[in-house]
């Protein structure tokens, strides 16, 4: 039953109009830094590499479509996410602002099989966020500026890795990404059970990233206790992939954090809903 | 008396046969690398400069007579700003400088020669080159350049199978790095907390092997445009 | 007497400080038409979303088919079509689609031809690919039947099915009730606030009012019985009274206005009264009369109003 119904939550899925929002969005949005980027991002590298043209210069194809995809995945803090929740978050509060809540509630489905095979469902949309995402930012930038080593700026200073030791390295950053996208889809499907209105969780969820990147980005003693724990703080984990050498045991942490949040936020939304009267 | 008398002449003209003039060894080093119209080789660039993480990578160079000089790699290579071809096309023109010599000092067995290259122009990038020179092969084994825009970038050469060219098989540069400083746009690694702070080093280095000189045989002038 | 297909026994239900239901109880037969019947706020849509499992009763014991729905939602509910207040639908997704859907997670198997029969048999084929959103208030109603019935569940629980419909559709949805359970046997329960929708299908009722079961039966003998309600509007109200008191002294109780008298009696006894009032020289202007069950339904929804 679990199955089928994932399988009926997919065809609503895929119906909604609103499900394809986040893919033209991500195309548009792509697309858009794919042409600045073509256009002038030279000065983008020199902005880069600002703070050590004084005694160094940069020789070799640094403007490449490994970097480009780099620059595309750091969208993924706010905005990616808020197009994840846009469909996530209405899983279970749309069909209860509809009625079909009414009428699925008196099918012989248990209402966690009911409510796992939403969560699966939105997995899987999330999956093929991700995936598009991937391929738009890497696939569509290696093919329009070329492979080549990757430097990237973080908080320690300049990384360049090379070329060869890139694409794995990818490959765990858009899992890891998933992950993380996948503990915002879970955290808004929760809301969702606790709201009868679309809009609600959606926001709710916004709000919360918007909070907890604040929270995260203050460089304030008070913080470094919260900040840990913080979901959006793990949401940027990836970007550890691309340090040298990979620091694998915080990696491993921010794992487990997000894992923690999957499952605490789905056993959260099963407790809700088994225990909510269904009046709408 | 008169053995005495040849034993201090010959002395004498020991002495002004073993040491040429400040200015006679730079001419010296200059016309030993003036007779280079070009060459290509291959690089390996190691560098390590603080708050920079780099694997060592391979590249090629290439030089023309007189200013052209190109490094190409597809991996991102760190050079240092100054310290390649811009030494020798300061020095070409003697009018620009005056040279002093200022003492030896002991390198790699050598007694090297030091002489101290002031620029007489106000307006010149280079302002000041302290060279170590090899008094027999008039090569330069170390140098000093303060440059307006750079500071000063130590550099030490190694050289081998071109010696007779004056072109290094080693080059190690050591350059003076201020507190580089992270753009604040640029999230935070989530690892790190803000009272992990490092303290950072003064100076980095960059280290050039040098190998597969091909000298004097043709390079396209094709190569050096964008 | 044929078994028990449902059974609810002192059914309680409070949402916060509110008690919505606080002791409901009815028994369903094989092959009834069964009337929940109730002014508005009575507590039937609640009963009834305690019996699919919609809402968790705070009390009470609720068995279908001689399960206990708690323990065997599942086996239960598999044989159980409902349409509970108005029938939703995915309104982006075409009728086929949405049953289709409801379909896979019936408990049975229902294969595409038999959802293009029931399409048909509710009369809207040529529609079936058409979305959700662009159906009528009907059609949509014909679709929430076509719900409830494409895996041909043994009971069938319908809240307030005509409401909306124009005269037309409301005589269809009865013909069809009757039809599921004459020819095919099915067991219904019907909700409504109509007493004579109930009256016209149903065979045995139940009553409920403020949460309450009231009253169950028969239809034909809670209604038809002997006892009326009768109001006689004359002149001579007092006197009226009088002469009643004296001649009819089985009836003490009256409801007097001031030109109309209200009170109960045997059918048989109203044309009685009305020789002996018209010998005493009383003039009486009118006469009404209603079933003592109907007044009292009446006038529980006056109340409410």
């Amino acid at each position: 039953m679990l199955l089928k119904n994932t399988y009926n939550e997919l065809i609503k899925i895929l119906a909604k109009p609103r499900s394809y929002i986040g893919f033209i969005a991500l195309t548009v949005l792509i697309g858009v830094i794919l042409l600045a980027m073509k256009a002038d991002g030279e000065s983008f590298i020199s902005f880069v590499t600002a703070s050590f043209e004084q005694t160094l210069s940069f020789n070799g194809l640094i403007l490449n479509g490994n970097l480009i995809a780099f620059i595309i995945l750091q969208m993924l803090i706010i905005h990616v996410p808020l197009l994840v929740a846009l469909v996530t978050g209405d899983l279970v509060s749309g069909e209860a602002a509809m009625g079909t809540l009414r009428m699925m509630g008196t099918k012989p489905i248990s209402r966690n099989s009911f409510l796992l095979s939403k969560f699966l469902a939105g997995a899987i949309y999330t999956f093929f966020l991700t995936v598009w995402l991937a391929f738009l930012s890497l696939i569509i930038g290696q093919y329009m500026f070329g492979t080549g080593d990757l430097i990237v700026l973080n908080s320690d200073g300049l990384v360049i890795i090379p070329e060869n030791d890139i694409m794995w390295r990818y490959g765990l950053a858009f899992c890891l990404a998933y992950l993380s996208l996948l503990s915002i889809a879970t955290m808004s499907i929760c809301f969702s059970v606790f709201s009868d209105n679309s809009i609600g969780p959606i926001v709710s969820t916004m709000a919360v990233i918007i909070l907890f990147t604040i929270i995260g980005s203050l460089d304030v003693s008070t913080f470094d206790y919260i900040q840990p724990f913080l979901i959006t703080t793990h949401m940027a984990s990836w970007r550890s992939l691309f340090e040298i050498p990979v620091p694998y045991d915080a990696i491993t942490d921010s794992i487990i954090i997000l894992l923690i949040h999957i499952i605490g936020f789905t056993l959260l939304a099963l407790w809700r809903f088994n225990k909510k009267d269904i009046n709408t | 008396m008169k053995y005495i008398f040849i034993i201090i002449i010959g002395l004498f003209s020991g002495a002004f046969y073993a040491q040429d003039s400040a200015q006679d060894l730079l001419n010296k080093v200059v016309e030993k690398t003036s007779l280079v119209n070009d060459y290509s080789a291959s690089v390996l660039i190691k560098p390590d400069v603080p708050m920079i993480k780099s694997l060592p990578v391979k590249a090629k160079i290439y030089f023309k007579k007189k200013d052209k000089f190109k490094v190409v790699s597809k991996s991102i290579a760190i050079l240092p700003k100054q310290g390649f071809t811009d030494v020798n096309i300061f020095l070409s023109n003697p009018k620009n400088y005056m040279v002093v010599e200022a003492g030896t000092k002991m390198i790699n067995n050598t007694n090297a020669r030091l002489l101290t290259v002031i620029a007489n122009e106000s307006s010149s990038e280079i302002i000041l080159a302290k060279l170590y020179v090899h008094p027999v092969h008039h090569v330069i084994l170390e140098s000093e350049i303060t440059t307006r825009s750079s500071g000063t970038v130590k550099v030490n050469y190694q050289y081998s199978t071109q010696l007779s060219y004056g072109l290094p098989s080693q080059i190690k540069f050591t350059v003076d790095v201020k507190e580089f400083k992270m753009p604040k746009s640029f999230s935070t690694n989530p690892h790190k907390s803000s009272t992990s702070k490092k303290k950072q080093r003064k100076t980095g280095t960059i280290v050039l092997t040098i190998t597969n000189y091909i000298v004097n045989k043709g390079v396209s002038d094709s190569i050096f445009q964008k | 007497m044929s078994e028990i297909v449902v059974s609810v026994k002192n059914l309680k239900k409070s949402f916060k400080d509110f008690k919505a239901l606080k002791d409901v109880s009815f028994s369903v037969y094989k092959n009834d038409v069964f009337g929940f019947l109730g002014p508005n706020g009575a507590g039937k849509s609640t009963s009834l979303r305690c019996m699919l499992s919609l809402i968790d009763s705070d009390d009470g014991q609720i068995e279908i088919f001689g399960k206990s729905l708690r323990k065997n939602r599942f086996d239960v509910l598999s044989n159980i079509g409902s349409i509970i207040e108005k029938p939703d639908f995915y309104k982006y997704l075409s009728a086929f689609k949405n049953l289709e859907i409801m379909a896979r997670i019936s408990g049975r198997q229902v294969s595409k031809s038999e959802i293009e029969d029931i399409i048909h048999f509710v009369g809207l084929k040529g529609r079936e690919y058409s979305k959700f959103k662009t159906y009528s208030h009907g059609m949509k109603q014909r679709l929430g039947i076509a719900q409830a019935l494409m895996h041909n569940p043994d009971l069938i629980i319908l809240d307030e099915p005509t409401t909306g419909l124009d005269p037309q559709g409301i005589v269809d949805i009865r013909e069809l009730i009757l039809k599921l359970s004459k020819e095919q046997g099915k067991t219904v329960i019907l909700s409504s606030h109509q007493l004579s929708e109930i009256e016209m299908i149903a065979n045995r009722m139940v009553i409920i009012n403020k949460g309450k079961s009231i009253i169950e039966g028969d239809v034909n003998e809670l209604l038809n019985s002997s006892q009326m309600m009768v109001k006689f509007s004359c002149e001579e109200p007092e006197r009226f009274c009088d002469v009643m008191s004296k001649e009819f002294s089985n009836i003490s109780e009256f409801n007097v206005t001031a030109s109309e008298i209200e009170f109960e009696i045997n059918r048989e006894e109203i044309s009685e009264i009305n020789a002996f009032m018209v010998n005493q020289k009383i003039k009486i202007s009118g006469i009404e009369h209603k079933r003592k069950l109907e007044d009292y339904f009446i006038k529980m929804i006056q109340n409410e109003d």
